[in-house]
């Protein structure tokens, strides 16, 4: 079957990234140099080809940029400055928007303007909920806490949580279903035996746990290092407030040694230190990888940041015993979590989280599938 | 009494480094051809092709009064010259002189150092007894006609008459059709530099036609060219019929060449659908200003397709050289014309070599231009009509190398860069003026590299595309440089020409003409007087193809009698029976 080729992709394309690629000449040196690439996810050069040509089915069932770390060494190599590492990082948000079945992370991506309205809005939505229903008057409590649980209770709190748990669950799952469709379903080529799901989702969770591929890539020790320090700190923080609010938000200020605070801690200092440590590097240019920001980006560390501000400040009034501006804190806190998590779960930069382990996943599958296929037809036939 | 001469003949073994020494015990060669009769001195030697081994030979010439020289080395192709100069240093005639090949012929070829040695010995034992029968030969000189013939009045034609008739010099430029200037006259931009063509043919067709030293016949042609370098004449026929005579002492041939015809290649669909072009005909729609289809409406997809015709065993095996850089300067006068266009370019391989080629190729592709890579060993791309619902007028099918896709493209408009092919004329011409041709009707050049624009025939140049497709840069670089030989020739007043021709006995010819048939100079004609055939030294090149097929042993061939070649016979022979008794 022939496809058409489109000259009008690499348009459209240009939304999600630098830029067109046209100067790339397929020397293959980047492939060449790719620590990451094997036999069979030969990237970024086939990716390029794809973009250049406009062969948007290829692309939609291509898994390869989740496979990649982006170390720059490829475009450190190119001969014709061509950023296929860039190119990369380019695809990973165009195809989150091909994932996404309602169209709305398109439109995050394509515009700032309606990134930062939908931001607002939610900003907006949620100051307004608090100043209406939210008494900040209320008083320290007898043993002479704030009262948190009282200004916000942990149960309502907590419904309002899973309520948006589930609804981002839902757009995320579906996405991921998408995904799967697009990658594994579409691909004729190779077909992936059942049991094959159980074996190799392992490798993807141990992944997930330890991001060890990324340490694949050389010189980028303290780069990996960050990364995983800050997925994990998030991923601690979304798993507290999202199954054990009730205990990660008390009144009752605990010893500094207690669990709960030293969770508390781990997470503030790995969102401030790393989100700290990628808005200098963004800005700086210092690395490949930073050398060109989408608003994404920025709106996602700068989002990080305000997030561990807020809660630092949280923390010190009620240390201090400042029941008003505590409460006020932890307004902004909201104010400024929701809207992030509702853009970037489902629909933006967040949702890698889930991409990226899943993209592992289904690339062994096809690795494995494709093995035993070969196998197969080397076998004698009795 | 006639006395014969004394021969004392010099004999030189080299080692050419251990290229021969390797294989050949020089030194037992030097010794045993030493005791042949004649041989006054055998000596080996390192490099005899140095100055201090062709010293040794002036030395020993002047020293033990030798009259005849043979050198044992490599090829009388790479050195015969060499050593004929070092004997005319000395004060002999360069032809007592003879070469035995023992490095191409015997180390080169053999693995066996005793065998080697025996073949050797045997080479150089045939040499010494040729070389008792060589006899002086004293070079020729003509006189030269300082007109010039040029043939074919394009760019390069062109060219080279302005820089001879700037001289002083008289030139005689024949075009077949009805205005000078060729294919460059049908060119709207030159590539790389993006200069209109015409800018830079205009002027000079102008000083053209209003030289004093050009004389300029258009739709005519040259029938059959006579005589030898320095004195030819020709008829000039024009479409009249009007015959004008002329003789010069030079010729150029610039007849240029003719774009390949597309309708054979069938899965190119050119003459079935309507706006598949040639890119000769889209070249004539630019120069007309506007890209339109034929029926007048402004295309949105235009693919471009290379190496049509070219680089393909069932049309032309060789590369056309100028269509790559042709497609990448469509594609940017396409873009510039049309902003929105969507360009496709669909090549086989890239071909951007030479000065600010690799630059056009590079600055090309940052113009949103989509290069499509196909190989022409898994098929040409198929052009179809398209349906209504494909928003296009046709659809290209091929498999995309560099992705391994079987991919679709969209057209409108598509432009084939079609081949350069020699002209269906260009066997007349060669026949006419005596210049020999390639398989693919290209004129030959005398040497691939070091001598790129003359021919076999001594005072006959080929420029320009005749002798393979060709830029205008190359084109009028050969221009410009056959047209210095040939100065160079007039300024010399006199030309040289080759001394080892055949003479005919005329006492002994029997008239049968055998030899005018074989001879493939046209240097033998018949005198009708005497009934026996005569040899033109000048036009005769010495290949004794009549020597050995005349019946009655008329002819000589000079530097290659009878006798010369069977005592060279006779000395292998001998030495052979020498050695293994």
């Amino acid at each position: 079957m022939s496809v058409r080729v489109d000259s009008a992709f690499k348009e459209q394309l240009k939304a999600f990234g630098k830029g067109d690629w046209n100067e790339c000449f397929h020397c293959g040196n980047c492939s060449a140099i790719c620590p990451l690439t094997e036999n069979g996810f030969l990237f970024p050069r086939k990716g390029i080809r794809a973009i250049q040509m406009g062969l948007k089915d290829k692309l939609a069932s291509y898994v390869d940029p989740w496979l990649c770390y982006y170390c720059g060494e490829c475009t450190e190599t190119c001969p014709r400055d061509a950023n296929p590492g860039e190119l990369m990082m380019t695809l990973r948000r165009y195809l989150t928007s091909v994932y996404d079945w309602t169209g709305l992370s398109g439109r995050l991506y394509r515009s700032f303007t309606a990134h930062l309205a939908v931001m607002i809005i939610l900003f907006i939505s949620v100051i307004t909920a608090f100043l209406v229903f939210a008494d900040f008057t209320i008083p320290l409590s007898d043993q002479g806490m704030v009262s948190i649980n009282s200004f916000a209770p942990h149960g309502l709190i907590s419904t309002l949580d899973h309520f948006l748990l589930g609804t981002l669950s839902f757009f995320l799952l579906t996405n991921m279903l998408n995904m799967f469709v697009q990658v594994i379903i579409k691909d004729k080529s190779v077909r992936v035996p059942f049991y094959m799901y159980f074996i190799e989702v392992w490798g993807a969770i141990f992944h997930f746990l330890t991001q060890a591929r990324f340490s694949k890539c050389e010189k980028k020790r303290l780069y990996w290092f960050s990364h995983l320090f800050l997925m994990s700190s998030y991923v601690i923080m979304f798993v507290m407030i999202i199954f054990f609010l009730a205990w990660f938000q008390t009144d009752e200020v605990h010893p500094w040694w207690h669990p709960q605070r030293l969770l508390g801690y781990y997470v503030t200092a790995g969102l401030i230190l790393g989100s700290t440590y990628f808005m200098i590097g963004r800005y700086r240019k210092n690395r490949e990888m930073f050398r060109f920001s989408h608003h994404s980006d920025w709106i996602f560390l700068i989002l990080l940041f305000l997030l561990a501000l807020t809660g630092i400040l949280i923390h010190i009034f009620r240390i201090n015993h400042l029941p008003m501006a505590a409460y006020i804190s932890y307004m902004f806190h909201l104010a400024v979590e929701v809207p992030m998590v509702v853009t970037f779960v489902a629909f933006s930069k967040w949702s890698h989280l889930a991409y990226r382990p899943l993209g592992l996943f289904f690339a062994n599958l096809k690795k494995a599938a494709r093995e035993k296929q070969y196998r197969i037809q080397l076998a004698p036939t009795t | 009494m006639f006395k014969m001469e004394e021969k004392r003949i010099g004999v030189y073994v080299c080692w050419c480094g251990t290229n021969i020494s390797r294989m050949v015990d020089v030194e037992a060669v030097a010794e045993e051809i030493g005791r042949l009769p004649d041989v006054v001195i055998a000596k080996n030697y390192k490099y005899m092709c140095y100055d201090p081994g062709q010293d040794l030979i002036v030395r020993d010439i002047r020293e033990h009064k030798l009259n005849r020289v043979v050198v044992s080395a490599c090829s009388p192709r790479i050195h015969e010259l060499t050593f004929r100069k070092a004997l005319a240093n000395a004060g002999l005639n360069p032809y007592m002189f003879e070469m035995a090949n023992i490095r191409e012929q015997v180390s080169w070829v053999h693995t066996d150092r005793e065998e080697a040695t025996r073949k050797a010995k045997a080479l150089v034992a045939a040499a010494v007894t040729r070389v008792r029968f060589h006899e002086a030969l004293d070079k020729r000189k003509v006189e030269i006609n300082p007109a010039t013939l040029i043939i074919g009045a394009g760019i390069s034609g062109i060219s080279a008459a302005l820089e001879i008739a700037d001289s002083g010099r008289k030139v005689f430029l024949v075009e077949k059709m009805k205005y000078p200037g060729g294919h460059t006259a049908d060119i709207d931009l030159s590539f790389p530099y993006m200069v209109s063509a015409r800018q830079l043919l205009e002027p000079k067709i102008r000083r053209l036609l209003n030289h004093p030293y050009i004389e300029l016949f258009t739709e005519s042609r040259i029938a059959e060219v006579y005589g030898y370098v320095g004195n030819f004449e020709a008829e000039v026929e024009n479409n009249l019929g009007i015959k004008t005579k002329i003789s010069f002492g030079n010729i150029i041939v610039a007849t240029g060449l003719k774009p390949f015809n597309p309708s054979s290649v069938n899965l190119h669909g050119y003459g079935k659908l309507p706006d598949v072009y040639t890119s000769v005909e889209f070249e004539k729609m630019l120069v007309s200003g506007e890209i339109k289809t034929r029926d007048g409406r402004m295309p949105k997809n235009i693919a471009i397709i290379h190496c049509v015709g070219s680089r393909h065993n069932d049309y032309h095996e060789y590369c056309s050289r100028i269509c790559c850089m042709l497609g990448l300067k469509y594609c940017n006068q396409i873009r510039s014309a049309l902003p929105d266009a969507n360009i496709y370019d669909i090549y086989a391989d890239m071909r951007s070599f030479g000065k600010s080629c690799e630059e056009l190729y590079t600055q090309t592709a940052t113009r949103n231009i989509m290069f499509l890579n196909f190989d022409q060993r898994q098929g040409l791309p198929q052009i179809t009509k398209a349906c209504p619902d494909e928003h296009c007028e046709m659809l290209i099918e091929f498999k995309e190398r560099l992705s391994n896709e079987s991919i679709i493209v969209p057209a409108d408009m598509i432009i084939l860069l079609v081949a350069m092919e020699a002209r269906e004329d260009a066997r007349e011409v060669a026949h006419a003026v005596g210049v020999s041709m390639c398989g693919n009707d290209f004129y030959i050049e005398k040497h691939p590299k070091l001598d790129p624009v003359a021919t076999t025939t001594d005072g006959v140049y080929i420029v320009g595309s005749c002798q393979g497709p060709k830029d205008i840069t190359d084109s009028v670089a050969q221009a410009r440089a056959a047209a210095s030989r040939v100065l160079a020739t007039i300024a010399a007043g006199t030309v040289e020409v080759e001394v080892t021709t055949a003479v005919v006995n005329e006492d002994v010819c029997c008239g049968c003409q055998t030899c005018i048939k074989v001879c493939p100079y046209k240097a033998i004609s018949f005198n009708q007087e005497k009934k026996v055939s005569v040899v033109n030294e000048i036009l005769c090149k010495g290949c004794g193809t009549c020597g050995s097929t005349c019946p009655t042993g008329a002819i000589k061939s000079r530097h290659f009698t009878d006798l010369q070649i069977l005592s060279q016979i006779t000395g292998l022979m001998e030495m052979e029976l020498v050695t293994e008794l």
